[in-house]
């Protein structure tokens, strides 16, 4: 460890006005990009790129991870307020996020998002420091068999975050990597449950029309029947806001969640081809288990927005490891940004710690700083975007579907994904209504084809012996937990059932 | 007692329909490709999707003949399931009026273009669920989807099909 | 209130009709094409190989042209809803785009029906030679130091040697396939949906023993030492690999390429393609283009229309042969 370089390049990167203006620049563009359903992270550095060719390499990078920490934090604000995940990552924010905010909690949901998001975005920007060359070895060792492990691992959590009903929540998990299967197989490239003539459909079913369809069109069509039934106020909350960071008490019950939800974050993201989106699921699962009261989950606490926002923005760090060090991206926006670092003539990849170290070490300053920027940013931001829920629902529930329709047709400009939007939509609408929980149908779209590449893979590669698996520590021990995971949540649940009927009794 | 309204009522049916998706499914794996020289099918990781399913579905299944067989009132699963009869609940007739206009928007989306479309779904739905100033409404379907458009066509770059307000689009290069 | 709001939109209405049916009029002529801003739809995904090269190609063309280029990325169906949007696009000269080594593999997958002869080419813009690439470790072990000795344990090994391309029938996938077929070895190609990079990274920590993917996507692990690369299938060597040799050189004749080049759809105006055929020679050459090109490790190879449309008819057969190798 260089402390001198470490010291020096910090202190580059915080006082170079040039570099806190355009990380603020990109803090604001990403909060509000992550904000709007469909228009993600991705699409704003995709944009920024041509942009950012004309600068050096550290504000440009400052610019880009500005979005990419911003847009983490951006896609839980819609999540909470309007029940769409503006992105994937933020998918597992609603479990918590919504009921809160229609507790009218709005405030307290967004202030804890902001924050968990702060901390763990700045814990995985220090793990990333001191620890990467480390965890970078350690990424090496991944391959297709530890990948699949993995992604069994990620499965495991499923029945922590299924409701009430084991069996309906592995039937939707099951039915969700049955519609993962549809489209083009990813090895050879056969056509499953499809024609080659369905183009719409070649690629899969696409995840993000899927995730606005199932959430937020599904919520608008509930909206409308819940209000024609009277059963809605439409009145809206006019919740105040006296403070913009969550009080004292608050941060103390989630502090523990914040930091499981970090370290796991960044951990997960440190393995190449593993996202937010994965991570933040897994983290919800740890720290609902690990939780005195996990009944009390999924009706609306802080902590379970701690859990995941920190995860998320932890995976961010997390995801500069493999990006550095291997130069394998583990979501789009690391790819997009691989691309950034390449045109300014840096490649990373195992030379980048040797050759390029102040570069590294920049990078990591970067990070902090954005994270510093979203914190500002999101301060400014809560009182404006708590507003929007004091729109009239008459109002706010059409405006939110022709926002989502319209996000559902941008990710591809294809018109066919705006029909999955409104079927998936029509699909969580009964689902809700027959309390079918929806996050594990979510989970198995983002793990299933994960799991299945990994998978062939590996049995290609090993001519066929599935046995070649119990070769590989790093697969073993992922298999384990997911087994120990399983069998400590069936044992979870039940006590929860238990406790629920107890609390029903009293009543 | 009148069984057929219970949550254990629709736990049955939606059981039985899962069932009747993997048959379906089933069958269609049968058709598909096989591959030589290769040691997993394409077929293979779907059909093991399908049995999964099909194995909690007829837990499922089984969970609620039991419930059915041994109700008594109070049973959490004997409480009322939602309704989705159509020709009784005003709820489900709106919800079903919005399931309708989004179906509408997908097949005008090309030719009439967003604006239009978004314009027209979005009144109608103020209007059904209640909404009445008439300026407010104006103003709301006409603005909120005009303004998206500006967004996505002129910071993100983003190619929205317009329909017959595609010369906005060139007035708006031309400035 | 009511009355000046209905009289400013009349207003504001007029104006949009009037420019409406200034912009269209003005359009018909194609003496004076452009007249505005000219759409490049892109099949693939933002952010990726193909998307540098179109934004910074579109800004050069743009600035050749005095209209800027917007670039649509129409992505899906592994290319083919944008490759089908290209050529489906209004003949008015405002919708070019890009087509890729892709559109060469369609109808022989059976995916669509789609080929180079639904567009008129404009130019070649850039090719990325495939290399072979193996893991160090396993090649010292082995004795591999250069293309015939890889050959040599590959024949004395049939079927044990495992590479990895990208995704199914792309286009590091084939040139496996063009590898055997050449040299007569028989390789088991691994598909990697995810991209380069993740063979790449597999490769070198020894998961498979090599990779069939450009010398820019493996660079980082050749310059590490865990990859080696043992040829290019180019007629020349990379300007950033100057020791590394052609297959050519080592007496195999292989040349094999990933292309990216621009195309209008059937029926443009002559005048108009004169025109953008132009534009497109002189944005080859713009500086901005080439320093961006060279720093992305893609190389510029500019091929004219009449050059680029032989080169596509070239280029069909002999991917369909190297297709039937692979077994697709």
């Amino acid at each position: 460890m260089d402390w001198g370089l470490l010291i020096t390049s910090y202190l580059q990167v915080f006082a170079n006005p040039q570099v806190l203006l355009m990380t603020l620049l990109g803090a604001a563009g990403g909060v509000l990009l992550g904000a709007i359903p469909g228009m993600t992270a991705t699409m704003g550095v995709a944009l920024l790129i041509p942009f950012s060719f004309g600068m050096d390499l550290i504000p440009s990078v400052g610019l880009l991870l500005g979005i990419y920490c911003g847009g983490m934090y951006g896609g839980s604000i819609s999540a909470i307020l309007i029940h769409a995940p503006g992105t994937p990552s933020a998918a597992a924010t609603l479990i918590d996020g919504y009921p809160m905010c229609q507790k009218g909690q709005v405030g307290l949901a967004l202030s804890v998002a902001m924050f968990s998001s702060f901390c763990g975005g700045v814990i995985g920007a220090l793990i990333m420091t001191f620890l990467s060359p480390l965890i970078a070895d350690m990424a090496m060792n991944f391959g297709p068999g530890e990948m699949f492990m993995l992604a069994v691992f990620g499965l495991s959590v499923i029945i922590a975050i299924s409701g009430n009903s084991i069996s309906k929540g592995l039937m939707t998990a099951f039915f969700g990597m049955l519609l993962c299967t549809v489209g083009l197989d990813p090895t050879n490239g056969v056509p499953r449950f499809i024609s080659y003539t369905t183009t719409g459909l070649l690629d899969g079913i696409q995840f993000i029309p899927f995730l606005i369809g199932l959430f937020a069109v599904a919520e608008v069509i509930a909206g409308a029947e819940r209000i024609i039934r009277g059963e809605e106020s439409v009145q809206s909350t006019n919740e105040k806001i006296d403070r913009v960071l969550p009080d004292l008490g608050t941060i103390k019950k989630i502090f523990p969640n914040i930091i499981t939800g970090a370290v796991l974050g960044t951990l997960i993201g440190a393995i190449p081809g593993a996202g937010g989106d994965i991570a933040v699921f897994v983290s919800y699962g740890a720290n609902k288990s690990m939780s005195k009261h996990p009944e009390l989950w999924g009706t609306g606490i802080p902590n379970g927005v701690a859990s995941t926002e920190s995860a998320n923005n932890g995976c961010s760090g997390g995801a500069m490891i493999p990006l550095l060090s291997l130069g394998v991206p583990g979501d789009s926006v690391t790819a997009i940004l691989l691309g950034a670092f390449i045109m300014k003539g840096i490649t990373p990849g195992p030379m980048m710690y040797v050759s390029e170290l102040p570069t590294v070490y920049r990078v990591f300053a970067a990070l902090m700083l954005a994270n510093l920027c979203m914190l500002i940013v999101g301060c400014c931001g809560v009182r404006i975007f708590t507003k929007i829920v004091s729109l009239e629902k008459k109002m706010l529930y059409p405006i939110i579907l022709v926002i989502s329709l319209l996000g559902a047709f941008s990710i591809n400009k294809n018109v066919f994904d705006v029909g999955v939007c409104v079927v998936s939509g029509i699909m969580g609408w009964l689902m809700n209504k027959y309390e079918f929980p929806l996050s594990p149908i979510l989970l198995a779209l983002i793990l299933g084809p994960m799991c299945e590449k990994n998978f062939v893979r590996f049995m290609n590669i090993h001519r066929g012996n599935v046995f070649e698996i119990t070769q590989s520590p790093i697969a073993m021990v992922f298999l384990v937990v997911a087994l120990l995971v399983i069998i400590y949540s069936v044992w979870n649940q039940s006590r929860i059932n238990k406790r629920t009927a107890a609390a029903k009794a009293e009543k | 007692m009148k069984k057929t309204g219970t949550k254990a009522f629709s736990n049955l049916v939606s059981a039985i329909i899962f069932i009747i998706l993997c048959a379906w499914a089933w069958i269609q794996t049968g058709n598909f490709q096989t591959v030589n020289d290769f040691y997993v099918q394409p077929s293979t990781f779907p059909r093991v999707m399908i049995i999964g399913l099909l194995f909690f579905s007829v837990v499922l299944l089984i969970q609620a003949i039991v419930q059915l067989s041994t109700m008594k009132e109070g049973d959490p699963a004997a409480e009322p399931a939602e309704s989705i009869n159509v020709f009784k609940d005003k709820g489900v007739q709106a919800a079903l009026v919005v399931i309708v206009l989004c179906i509408l928007f997908t097949a005008l989306f090309k030719t009439l273009g967003y604006v239009i479309c978004a314009a027209i779904i979005c009144a109608i739905i103020m209007y059904m669920i209640g909404k009445r100033e008439l300026k407010q409404m104006v103003l709301v379907s006409i603005l909120v989807p005009l303004g998206m458009w500006l967004i996505f066509f002129k910071i993100l770059t983003v190619n929205i099909p317009m329909g017959p307000l595609t010369f906005l689009r060139d007035l708006l290069n031309m400035i | 209130m009511k009355s000046i709001f209905s009289k400013k939109l009349a207003v504001a209405a007029g104006i949009a009709v009037m420019a409406a049916v200034a912009v269209t009029g003005c359009s018909s002529k194609s003496s004076s094409y452009p007249t505005k801003g000219i759409t490049a739809i892109n099949p693939w995904a933002a952010g990726g190989g193909t998307d540098s090269c179109l934004r910074a190609f579109a800004e050069a063309m743009g600035k050749q042209l005095g209209q800027t280029i917007t670039v649509d990325n129409q992505t899906g169906g592994g290319g083919i809803i944008g490759h089908q949007a290209i050529a489906d696009a209004e003949a008015d000269g405002y919708t070019i785009g890009m087509i890729t080594f892709e559109l060469s593999t369609y109808k022989k997958l059976g995916t669509s029906e789609l080929s180079w002869e639904d567009y008129d080419p404009l130019c070649r813009v850039n090719t990325d030679a495939a290399a072979v690439t193996v893991n160090a470790e396993w090649a010292a072990a082995n004795g591999i130091s250069d293309l015939a000795g890889f050959i040599d344990y590959c024949k004395a090994h049939p079927g044990e040697v495992q590479m990895g391309g990208s995704s199914s029938a792309s286009v590091w996938h084939i040139a496996g396939g063009y590898l055997m077929q050449e040299t007569g070895i028989d390789i088991q190609m691994i598909t990697y949906q995810e991209g380069a990079a993740t063979a790449v990274q597999n490769a070198a920590s020894g998961f498979i023993q090599g990779v069939t993917v450009s010398l820019a996507e493996a660079r980082s692990f050749i310059e590490s030492g865990h990859l080696i690369c043992l040829g290019v299938m180019d007629s020349e060597r990379n300007g950033v690999f100057p020791d590394v040799p052609t297959c050519a050189e080592q007496g195999f004749d292989i040349t094999y390429a990933t292309q990216r080049g621009m195309a209008l759809p059937k029926g443009v105006d002559a005048e108009i393609k004169a025109k953008l055929e132009e534009a497109c020679k002189a944005a080859i050459e713009d500086a901005d283009f080439v320093e961006f090109m060279n720093n992305n490790g893609q190389t510029i190879a500019y091929l004219n229309s009449a050059d680029y449309a032989a080169y596509l008819e070239q280029s069909a057969t002999d991917v369909a042969a190297a297709m039937d190798a692979v077994g697709l």
